[in-house]
């Protein structure tokens, strides 16, 4: 893990001499031509738009018609925006939403599985099936679920004397929001489990015994070991898990569409909008860097996470 | 108590109510985390009017494969769907493992002038998110013609996954010990022939890794195939459900999603059950999205 991220050139650590005798065997032109066609993809389909996007937000940019340069009017007008300015508001609170969820059960989860019980293999193997299968097709299936007086959930909670059954999930920006982020909790936390576990398994065992031997018990030894020791994989799994969120669009387009109105309308879902429905490219691509510049931020911190953690 | 209770392997002391949690627990858990899946398997071999009536005794054991008898004649083209994913997932795996190999054999082994831009640029390149440049993405595919083409699918897919596929495969080979590839030169053995034969055995599982992820990621992946894609000869599995949902096709018949949503899942669950080995050494290489 430690070694992921260093730089490349780190990987070969020969004397000179021997580096002359090795260019031999390993030609820099060699070495160019296996990475270029990856670097050559990388930078058609990832980089090359990153450069475009930045000159169609200068722009007007309709689906069809004349490209008229905008200056900074799309950028400008993102302040008047309400409907960007709310998805950015839904996004937030959504994210704000499942983030210690995920966390508290994908810990929960780790505490189950870490130690080499019975059984532990078949259990860490069950809780991250459903991040397996992906949130695409737990959409599709939670749709059929939250139907009123037909769907499980429903069914369930009716069972228990909680509703009557009828409840209409999807119609109901409240009720909508909650369905999805408990179907994303459920989904993603075997990703923080699997992380946090790796981690816990890492501990020195003599940590534990000594302080056993101090008559710590098992919450202080928790809170007082094993969280400390893991706060560079609690933070990392906390970051991994809010860009998901920030990117939420997938769970929200089949389950809602973002609906009713725009109530449960994310930002990917709102700039997805506006590009492919009003067809406003030059608009949505402002909004688009305004993502880019979050999400980057957001991952340069968890890549400095990982890097630290060598 | 002290002299009653061991130690677990984590160096924890090992309690009878420890036990009894965990029992209670594991079992708790492993419901809350398998029957929803089950359940999912259990609607698709309903009816599509049952799955959406109120639960009658006298109908709902009724179990049926016409779900999936529809897939292949019914409405949407769900197989003709499946297969569009299985060869852009297919691809998308082969192109991905491929190109990371190459790459990250060179950034591994290669000292050459441009190593620490290229490498700065795959790492620069994993900040930025394809869901945030969908709209140029689109416009220049479009120019491309790689719209409405799974050849673009698969290119799209193959970016998406390549950053990850190079840091696992640099690592694969910078594990590996340079003499091999010194006795291999000597013998006069070409870069090519050392990769695919002497080196094979020893990056395998990085490549299985790689493969895997790439698979799983093209298979499943949802918001590029639905922007790109507007043929509906082209629709992957869940573009095609999505308008079966949306009632492009009449009637949403819900049996047939529930036999879509149980096709799309087995090759996840097959694969990650038979390759969990290979799954989290990608894990613990750091590279996964949420």
């Amino acid at each position: 893990m430690s070694a992921v991220l260093s730089a490349p050139a780190a990987a070969p650590t020969d004397a000179a001499p021997a580096r002359r005798a090795r260019s031999l065997t390993h030609p820099p032109r060699t070495g160019l031509l296996l990475v270029a066609p990856a670097l050559a993809m990388i930078a058609v389909f990832a980089l090359a738009p990153l450069a475009f996007a930045l000159g169609i937000s200068f722009t007007n940019w309709p689906l069809i018609g004349e490209v008229e340069f905008a200056g900074l009017t799309n950028y400008v007008n993102i302040g008047n925006d309400l409907g960007f300015l709310r998805a950015v508001g839904y996004t937030l609170l959504y994210t704000a939403i499942v983030t210690l969820p995920i966390l508290v059960l994908g810990y929960a989860l780790a505490v189950l599985v870490r130690t080499r019980r019975r059984g532990a293999t078949l259990l860490r193997t069950v809780f991250f099936l459903p991040f397996v299968v992906g949130l695409t097709t737990l959409s599709f299936i939670a749709l059929l679920e939250a139907q009123p007086g037909s769907g499980a959930v429903n069914l369930v909670l009716a069972a228990l004397g909680l509703t009557d059954g009828s409840t209409a999930w999807l119609v109901d920006g409240r009720l909508a929001t909650v369905l999805i982020s408990v179907l994303v909790i459920w989904g993603v936390s075997g990703l923080t489990m699997l992380l946090l576990m790796s981690g816990m398994q890492a501990i020195p065992r003599e940590v534990y015994e000594s302080a056993d031997l101090d008559g710590a018990s098992w919450w202080q030894q928790e809170w007082r070991i094993t969280i400390p020791m893991l706060r560079r994989t609690i933070a990392m799994s906390l970051v991994i898990s809010v860009i998901g969120s920030l990117l939420a669009f997938t769970q929200f387009y089949i389950l809602t569409s973002g609906g009713p109105g725009s109530a449960t309308t994310t930002v990917v879902l709102h700039i997805y909008k506006r590009a492919f429905v009003q067809l406003q490219l030059g608009s949505a691509t402002a909004l688009s860097i305004v993502l880019v510049v979050v999400v980057a931020l957001v991952t340069a911190l968890q890549l400095r996470l990982l890097r630290g953690e060598e | 108590m002290s002299s009653t209770s061991s130690r677990n392997d984590t160096g924890r002391r090992e309690t009878r109510t420890k036990r009894v949690l965990y029992a209670v627990g594991g079992t708790g858990a492993f419901g809350v985390f398998t029957v929803p899946l089950a359940w999912g398997l259990f609607r698709s071999v309903q009816p599509g009017e049952v799955i959406v009536a109120a639960p009658d005794p006298a109908t709902f054991f009724d179990l049926t494969a016409e779900n999936f008898v529809a897939l292949v004649t019914g409405p949407g083209n769900l197989i003709r769907a499946v297969g569009n994913s299985l060869v852009v997932a297919l691809c998308t795996a082969a192109l991905t493992t491929v190109l990371a190999t190459a790459a990250g054999y060179g950034f591994a082994r290669f000292r050459f002038r441009a190593a620490p831009v290229a490498f700065a640029l795959v790492v620069a390149s994993m900040m930025v998110p394809f869901q945030a440049i969908l709209t140029p993405l689109y416009l220049q595919m479009n120019l491309m013609r790689l719209t409405d083409s799974l050849l673009g699918l698969v290119l799209f897919n193959t970016t998406v996954n390549l950053p990850f596929g190079v840091l696992v495969m640099r690592n694969a080979f910078s594990s590996v010990p340079g003499e091999l590839e010194d006795s291999a030169h000597i013998d006069g053995a070409s870069t090519f022939r050392i990769v695919t034969s002497v080196l094979r055995p020893l990056i395998l599982p990085g490549a299985a890794t790689v493969a895997l992820y790439a698979f799983l990621a093209a298979w499943t992946e949802f918001l590029g195939a639905l922007t790109f894609l507007t043929d509906r000869d082209l629709y992957t599995l869940p573009v095609a459900m999505v308008n079966l949902q949306q009632g492009t096709y009449g009637d949403i018949n819900f049996g047939y999603i529930a036999a879509g949503s149980v096709i799309a899942m087995i090759p996840c669950v097959v694969l990650y059950v038979a390759l969990q080995r290979f799954y989290v050494a990608g894990l613990a290489s750091g590279a996964v999205k949420g």
